[in-house]
């Protein structure tokens, strides 16, 4: 299988040490998160210390790739011009298996597929090359 | 009570535009202009200055006061989105009751289209840039449209409740001259109309624009008494829940109760609300947090009632962003410019009968998937 090429023309996140390990993971097709060392907390995104308790000892532990769809919408218009041909874009509140909630977009041939409380898996790692930040489709 | 003596003595709207003709400061300027005008101050008194505006930086308070040819005692720039206008008007009130300037004018506005909104949203901060954009996350309608279809699923909130929200606000903004969209709109047209981001349609989303609106603080006793309106208590909260990405409620429940109490009123009080109304849902979600009925009953409540100027929940009653257009900041300044109208009685064709008491919220600094910022006041007409 040959991996899909990522598209130049997606904004990218600007890479900074706080995120470059997630950016890192999910060149590999798998999404990293932080886990607190004092606290325990897991979240999303990226940051320098623990949202929760401002430890900066923090861990990151690589996630199953599975979650849950919480709520989401099919964008039809008013996206920017390097996504109008892939109308509708589906955004979703994603909670993930370890316990972090994250907004990604869902991959589906058939949009009107996606619903509430599906569960959802990352894309697989030549799937994943297109997309700039951890993607998901239907499980 | 925020302040017995002093309180909102001014008012003034610039025109509205599509399309920026002029800067944001020509824009503010002019509603500085009518609502100096108003109040019958000359600008050479006015010695405090509160901008609300995420797109004045890297100019700040003081540049602005070089610009605007101001001397000043007190000076802020609100960054608070759309709940900072609101946010800017309180602290101005308590800036003129612990004496550090006598006349502030609070500002708000911009001077934007479509194509500059759509372009400054995916660089709004770095949350949105890094995480949101990459993703082509539609823009503020794809997060809206999540929390809406998540109080749908949740409470069984239908379209049709939500959409009289903003068929109620047409026929308001029918008679506000100020308004760029007044063409009449039905049920059928809300339902009908194209989908953006679904849940939302087309009219559930508001148009960027140019404009600005102003009040003026200052003692009261420098109006007649018929143009005095007071503040009587005022409140703001961040980031609550904290933790969520989507949520349900947007902070003015965290402060709703200590609000009517300051007030010595409640819920039932207000002849108004002008709320804060980016989308349907968040009017909805300020109506519910702040007690106007119970949390998930916003449904009922809206199909129990007609939200007209003349109807039994006077809501948004010159049309608000829904109708006007979002002037930048000045989207949290649109609502209480409409309610000091009101309450002086100066509402023209639209004009209330009973407008003694109203409620005025903020929200907005929309960052990882919400707006992080709420705030209220409760105004009364003196006389
Ligand atoms: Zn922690």
């Amino acid at each position: 299988m040959t991996a899909t090429q990522s598209n130049p023309a997606y904004p990218q996140p600007r890479e900074t040490p706080t995120n470059a390990p997630m950016l890192a993971a999910w060149r590999e097709g798998m999404l990293a998160l932080q886990e607190c060392d004092v606290c325990g907390h897991v979240f999303f995104y990226p940051r320098s210390v623990c949202p929760n308790c401002w430890d900066p000892s923090l861990t990151w532990i690589t996630s199953d790739g599975r979650g849950r769809i919480v709520s989401f919408s099919r964008i039809h218009r008013g996206l920017p011009e390097a996504f109008a041909d892939e109308a509708p874009i589906v955004l979703a509140e994603i909670a993930v298996t370890e316990g972090a909630l994250m907004l990604a977009r869902i991959i589906c041939d058939d949009a009107e597929a996606i619903q509430s409380a599906l569960p959802v898996r990352l894309l697989s790692k030549p799937e994943a090359a297109r997309y700039p930040l951890p993607t998901f489709t239907l499980d | 009570m925020l302040s017995c003596d002093n309180g909102l003595i001014g008012y003034g709207s610039s025109v509205y535009e599509k399309r920026a003709t002029r800067t944001e400061y020509s824009y503010l300027a002019e509603a500085a202009r009518a609502a100096l005008a108003s109040a019958g101050v000359d600008k050479s008194e006015v010695d405090g200055l509160a901008i609300s505006s995420t797109t004045l930086p890297p100019d700040n308070a003081a540049t602005a006061a070089e610009y605007l040819g101001l001397e000043l005692s007190w000076a802020s720039v609100s960054t608070a989105g759309g709940a900072g206008a609101v946010i800017s008007a309180i602290n101005a009130t308590q800036a003129v009751e612990s004496g550090k300037a006598r006349y502030v004018l609070c500002l708000a506005g911009g001077a934007q289209d479509m194509a500059f909104f759509q372009d400054r949203m995916l660089r709004f901060n770095a949350a949105i840039a890094d995480y949101l954009a990459p993703h082509g996350f539609g823009g503020m309608n794809g997060l809206f449209a999540i929390i809406t279809r998540k109080h749908m699923e949740r409470y069984g909130t239908g379209r049709e409740q939500l959409g009289r929200i903003a068929v109620h606000q047409r026929a308001n903004a029918r008679l506000n001259e100020q308004a760029l969209l007044r063409d009449p709109m039905t049920m059928e047209d809300y339902l009908n109309a194209p989908v953006i981001a679904d849940p939302l349609v087309l009219f559930d989303c508001v148009l960027p624009c140019s404009g600005a609106e102003a009040v003026l603080v200052g003692p009261l006793d420098r109006v007649a008494k018929e143009k005095q309106v007071r503040v009587q208590a005022g409140a703001e909260r961040h980031n609550h829940p904290v933790g969520e990405v989507a949520p349900l409620s947007g902070g003015w429940e965290v402060f709703r109760d200590d609000l009517f109490n300051e007030a010595a009123l409640g819920p039932g009080d207000m002849d108004f609300v002008q709320a804060y109304d980016d989308y349907p849902i968040m009017v909805a979600i300020q109506l519910e947090d702040l007690g106007f009925c119970e949390k998930g009953g916003i449904g009922p409540f809206l199909e129990a009632n007609t939200m007209t100027w003349d109807g039994s929940f006077p809501l948004n009653t010159g049309g608000a962003q829904l109708s006007c257009g979002q002037s930048g900041g000045g989207g949290g300044l649109i609502t209480l410019v409409e309610a000091v109208r009101q309450l002086r009685g100066e509402a023209g064709p639209r004009q209330m009968k009973n407008a003694n008491h109203g409620l005025v919220s903020g929200y907005g600094m929309v960052g990882y998937g919400h707006g992080l910022s709420a705030s209220a006041m409760i105004l009364e007409s003196v006389t």
